[in-house]
């Protein structure tokens, strides 16, 4: 069982190694590519959830932040970059 | 090509800074009508090229890709695909992208290329990119993409002139050669490596990330703090909102005063001069009294969107709205609707879930917008004690008040669960969205979007109270009671008749015939119904001098029990009293369905709130 991006620890980039496109519906796996996130990519978890919830989680990928929610974040299988 | 005005269309991604360099481009003269059939909004403008010669502008609604994930992307891709209604293809596609975000914004830029039409590539926030340490080539990416690229600083208006230049000449030499791209769209995947090619070629050097955004984040977003925060600024924007309004809505009510007070003397007494004077500048200068506070609304969220810390707002409500079946993008219009709900749900259009979407509408009604102040103040003022409670000095109207806010707030919660269960069931909201980068909003911009926003809230308040009120005044004054007889003339006049009708159904929950009165025209604008009052008791007052003497608030109290005025309050909590949000759900749904059904269920629990309230107060001995 490979680590999700969902509990990934804050402020460490990972490396996307597997995203479970199946699971997710059609336009919510176009608008994760959108962003940029897929197979391959590092992304970096910056801030997750507020003082009520552990949604959403707020991501850097390259030069740009993007929010998704704790679900999606639970198809993105990660692994510790490269060094 | 039509020897027509060219027609050139603005896109690009959200956030690449597209709706500055339209402005910077046509100015303020920007005309901002609807799509037909759809609800999404179509800005136009004009600008000239160097040599003079016309084009007009459109500014197509930001979007990632070709394959629309909403209402307002689908109209993106209809136009650039000539195939929306009321659109004409554009002659040439300005594509807007984000310099410092070249991994991300080609991606759109290529998939529009492809399409074949005389293309420019705007080459946006160079100055921001260069900020946060990243020198890029241009020329590269020109070369890359096979369409001319031109840096711009739109804000500043830097490199408009070489834009619109590029932009004649792919006009030109596009007529001079016959265009045959009709290779199969790539995949995403494969248009995602494409970019973050050409934006590697492309980067000179790149310093890293720059910290201080982050560390701005580490606050602002903190799960505790964050939350502070927010809360902190929501608290100083009603303060604003209330406090600040206070002088100009006392000098634009000084104002109509002045002016009926002129037409009274100018005219003789008859139809004429009741209706100016009561019916065409009470009733307009009922809606325009709400216009500081819906400026000073506007202005600070305008200025929370420009900013950047709209999205982080939504970032820290959404897990709390994630409960409900909502999503973070719910939580600005429900702010906006603080003000009234018209602008809230206008600005719906940008959550991408349709049945997160309709439950956003549908709930919007249920924040105390600013058109409940006048009724809550006068029925508070009236009845509530102004002592304070129990040593503290939290005072009791204020708390009344609070109380009032609240209800809303959580009526709206609750009914989200339910209508998220039942006829709004769909998938859990989604919540994907991009964080844009922190930046000083710009006087210009926000000036544009302020004047834009207001124009459109008072000629849609203004015409549908204009007529209310008119037709209100006209049911009040006729038939005339015939003289020496008992009756008053609101109780003879139709308006009376209708409300003797109606105050059948409401007596049970304790109203009465001056309530029932209020109600009808109240339909038009909550706020209507403080001046039906008003002129209602005037009339009835007639020429008895002690009563005319007597203020408002204290001949309700001669006539209103406790648990009346709290049954009054606790409706005006729910009744969706207000055909410009009937109006506004109608034209954002599409359709009858909704807006009826809103109107059903907001009348129901206004009936069982003011019911509840009613009894529970008479079993206190208030009745």
């Amino acid at each position: 069982m490979n680590p999700k991006l969902d509990s990934a620890k804050l402020g460490v980039a990972v490396r996307i190694s597997r995203i479970d496109w199946d699971q997710m519906s059609h336009d919510e796996g176009r608008r994760l590519r959108e962003f940029g996130l897929m197979e391959g990519i590092e992304v970096t978890p910056l801030h997750r959830g507020s003082l009520f919830s552990r949604d959403p989680l707020a991501l850097a990928i390259g030069r740009m932040q993007v929010i998704i929610r704790a679900r999606q974040a639970a198809m993105i299988e990660v692994a510790p970059t490269a060094p | 090509m039509t020897a027509a005005i060219p027609m050139i269309a603005l896109v690009g991604n959200p956030n690449a800074g597209k709706s500055s360099l339209f402005n910077a481009l046509t100015g303020a003269r920007q005309k901002i009508a609807n799509y037909p059939g759809v609800t999404v909004e179509r800005k136009a403008g004009h600008a000239s090229f160097a040599d003079g010669r016309p084009m007009s502008l459109v500014d197509l609604p930001g979007s990632y890709s070709l394959t629309p994930a909403s209402p307002d992307e689908a109209v993106t891709r209809d136009v650039v695909l000539g195939q929306q209604a009321g659109e004409r293809r554009p002659d040439a596609l300005i594509v807007v992208v984000d310099a410092a975000n070249l991994d991300n914004h080609l991606c759109f830029a290529l998939e529009l290329i492809a399409l074949g039409l005389p293309t420019v590539v705007a080459l946006n926030m160079l100055d921001l990119a260069e900020r946060d340490g990243l020198t890029l080539d241009p020329a590269i990416v020109s070369r890359e993409l096979g369409v001319p690229v031109v840096p711009t600083v739109a804000v500043r208006k830097r490199g408009l002139t070489d834009l619109l230049a590029a932009v004649d000449g792919a006009i030109l030499s596009h007529q001079t050669q016959a265009t045959a791209q009709s290779a199969p769209p790539p995949s995403d995947v494969a248009l995602h490596q494409r970019a973050r090619a050409i934006a590697r070629a492309a980067t000179l050097s790149e310093a890293p990330v720059r910290r201080w955004t982050q560390r701005v984040d580490a606050v602002l977003l903190h799960p505790a703090l964050g939350f502070l925060i927010l809360l902190g600024l929501m608290f100083v924007m009603f303060q604003g909102v209330y406090a600040w309004s206070e002088a100009p809505i006392g000098w634009i009510e000084g104002g109509i005063a002045a002016l009926q007070g002129a037409v009274d003397a100018a005219l003789p007494d008859g139809f004429l001069r009741g209706l100016i004077i009561e019916g065409i500048l009470g009733g307009v200068g009922s809606v325009i009294v709400f216009l500081p506070q819906i400026l000073i609304l506007f202005l600070f969220i305008l200025l929370l969107e420009a900013s950047g810390y709209m999205t982080r707002a939504a970032f820290l409500m959404d897990g709390v709205m994630a409960k409900v079946g909502l999503s973070g993008r719910g939580f600005i219009p429900l702010l906006s609707s603080f003000a009234c709900a018209v602008p809230g749900i206008m600005a719906t259009r940008a959550i991408p879930d349709a049945k997160d979407r309709l439950t956003t509408i549908l709930i919007a009604p249920l924040m105390t917008c600013s058109a409940r102040l006048p009724v809550y103040t006068l029925i508070i003022g009236a009845f509530i004690p102004n002592t304070t409670v129990g040593g503290s000095p939290v005072g009791l109207q204020g708390l009344v008040l609070f109380g009032l806010y609240l209800s809303g707030i959580v009526g709206a919660l609750v009914v989200a669960l339910v209508l998220r269960r039942t006829v709004a069931k769909g998938n859990a909201a989604g919540f994907m969205m991009e964080m844009p980068r922190y930046q000083w909003p710009r006087l210009r911009d926000v000036a544009i979007a302020l004047w834009q926003r207001t124009w459109i809230f008072l000629r849609r308040a203004g015409t549908i109270i204009f007529v209310t009120t008119i037709a209100l005044w006209l049911l009040l004054s006729y038939p005339k009671v015939p003289t020496g007889s008992a009756e008053s003339q609101v109780d003879y006049s139709v308006a009376g008749r209708i409300a003797s009708g109606l105050e059948v159904v409401v007596a049970p929950i304790g109203f009465n015939h001056d309530i029932a009165l209020a109600l009808i025209p109240a339909m038009a604008a909550r706020e209507v119904a403080v001046s039906a009052l008003a002129t209602a008791n005037a009339i009835e007052a007639g020429d008895d001098e002690e009563a005319m003497a007597q203020s408002l608030s204290e001949r309700l109290q001669g006539r209103w029990s406790i648990a009346t005025a709290l049954a009054f309050l606790a409706w005006f909590v729910f009744a969706p009293q207000c055909i410009s949000t009937i109006a506004i759900t109608k034209r954002e749904t599409n359709g009858w369905k909704w807006p009826l059904f809103m109107v059903g269920y907001l009348f129901a629990l206004a009936y069982a709130a003011a019911g509840i309230t009613y009894w529970t107060a008479v079993a206190f001995g208030l009745g």
